[in-house]
């Protein structure tokens, strides 16, 4: 049998480590380790960590997420029927099923944006390589498409906030995430859907992707703005937490504003209680 | 119920049957949480994160497709859950928290402080190191699993692997030698050392 060396051992180190070397290398592995202080090491750290605890989580762990799921149940159900109540009194024909016809899907407003935007890549592209003397330097090439993707994507976003199905304007709201910087017309498309989107779904993805750009002053007031008219408890719950994650000075009253709502359901009072609470707490 | 693919009960779920997520939750939440509180070394934040982690499956059930690997998936949206609560922490803002136990009772003395070692030492590795170690060491993840994850390739992985059990090595052997060495606070952890992600939620 072959010697090993220490760099061929870092190729078969981790699978032995894993258990998934085939005997003889385990022995080739074993062979090595005899001579080879540092290796040896390694192995007896890996083992080492067998030291370290299995935890367990609480009892309360289940309970909290069965309360999680009954809140959203019952949230949706509400939701699903202010929604059929608000289509039979318009009487609008129902909108057909979506089709991932390609053809089909070549028609719809995101392909539409995506196809101008990608013509429009594409002329930008051999428009600055065709024209060779006026060829601006690299980088600003670059910035000119990094630039146009950036609105593309907004486009996009944009676009897809405004779909038919909950499904198509959830990936709407994924969409705006992969900027650093929120375009302001993608900031008010989302405020506008953690107002009024139909799905709750899409609501707190909103509040998700809002709550990554809080260091926009305007967006934490948008969010204060709106908690007043928010209709599911499960999404003001959620509005309630980024508030209170943010300190906002103006938030505490408006909590106390909140608390004062006839019939405001138990649990976003509870919460609001806990929140004011919490916000004294931070600013003593 | 149990012998239902993981697979197949989310796409009950992402169908409309949201109360199977239940047996998700049953069969997930102890891995994510050893996850977690060996990533945090703290019980609220992991239990925190847990409940975080089945809320964004929820709402983000819709973007399941068939043929993902469920537990991929789910520690993909783990992953970006930890990510956005260490770019949350702030800096002057009070921990309230509750450590971990060291470790179990019936350990004898000495076995007590090797963990206790060990723990430490885990944590004063950068946070991408910690975590490939966690996700290949305990949460029983094969490596071309964590490369899916991670979005690399399998070999880039075992490196990786290799590389950070070898750095645990001599932190852990520093501390040995000097137990009294700070160790740094990983609630407050820098996220210069967050690895990088390819942001699906």
């Amino acid at each position: 049998m072959n010697k090993m060396n220490c760099q061929q051992m870092e190729e078969l180190l981790p699978d032995y480590l894993q258990g998934a070397l085939p005997a003889a290398q385990v022995a080739e592995v074993e062979q090595h380790c005899e001579h080879c202080a540092g290796c040896a090491q390694d192995i007896v750290m890996w083992k080492k960590l067998a030291l370290l605890p299995q935890e367990t989580p609480s009892v309360e762990s289940r309970q909290r997420f069965d309360a999680m799921m009954h809140a959203y149940s019952t949230t949706v159900a509400e939701t699903a029927a202010s929604v059929r109540a608000a289509a039979n009194s318009a009487q609008q024909p129902t909108v057909a099923k979506p089709s991932w016809n390609f053809l089909e899907w070549l028609r719809t407003p995101f392909a539409a944006v995506a196809w101008s935007a990608a013509l429009l890549l594409i002329g930008l592209y051999a428009g600055t390589h065709i024209s060779n003397r006026t060829t601006p330097a690299p980088s600003d090439e670059l910035a000119s498409l990094h630039a146009e993707v950036t609105s593309m994507r907004q486009l996009v976003a944009l676009s897809m906030l405004q779909q038919q199905s909950a499904s198509e304007r959830l990936q709407g709201v994924s969409w705006s995430n992969r900027e650093d910087h929120l375009d302001p017309q993608v900031q008010s498309a989302l405020m506008r859907t953690l107002r009024s989107d139909g799905s709750v779904d899409v609501r707190l993805a909103a509040l998700d992707a809002l709550s990554r750009h809080a260091a926009q002053p305007l967006v934490r007031k948008n969010v204060l703005d709106a908690l007043q008219e928010q209709q599911s408890p499960l999404v003001q719950v959620a509005m309630i937490d980024q508030l209170t994650e943010w300190r906002d000075p103006g938030a505490a009253q408006r909590l106390r504003l909140l608390e004062q709502t006839p019939n405001l359901n138990p649990a976003v009072k509870q919460r609001a209680e806990w929140a004011i609470a919490k916000l004294q707490e931070s600013t003593q | 119920m149990n012998s239902v693919p993981d697979e197949d009960v989310m796409l009950q779920v992402r169908d409309g049957e949201v109360h199977m997520l239940g047996v998700l939750f049953d069969r997930y939440q102890a891995p994510l949480f050893n996850f977690y509180s060996k990533m945090t070394q703290d019980r609220t934040v992991s239990e925190d994160l847990v409940q975080e982690v089945f809320l964004r499956i929820l709402r983000y059930r819709q973007t399941y497709r068939p043929g993902t690997t469920f537990r991929t998936w789910m520690y993909q949206i783990a992953r970006n859950t930890r990510i956005d609560q260490v770019r949350k922490v702030r800096p002057e803002s009070p921990l309230t928290s509750e450590p971990l136990a060291p470790t179990r009772a019936r350990d004898d003395a000495e076995r007590q402080q090797e963990a206790q070692l060990l723990q430490r030492a885990l944590m004063q590795l950068p946070e991408d190191k910690r975590e490939i170690l966690v996700l290949s060491r305990f949460q029983e993840l094969k490596y071309e699993e964590i490369a899916r994850l991670l979005g690399c390739e399998t070999g880039a992985v075992k490196v990786r692997v290799h590389r950070a059990l070898q750095q645990l090595r001599e932190v852990y052997l520093a501390l040995e030698n000097n137990p009294a060495a700070q160790a740094q606070d990983p609630r407050r952890a820098s996220t210069d050392s967050l690895p990088p992600t390819g942001r699906v939620q």
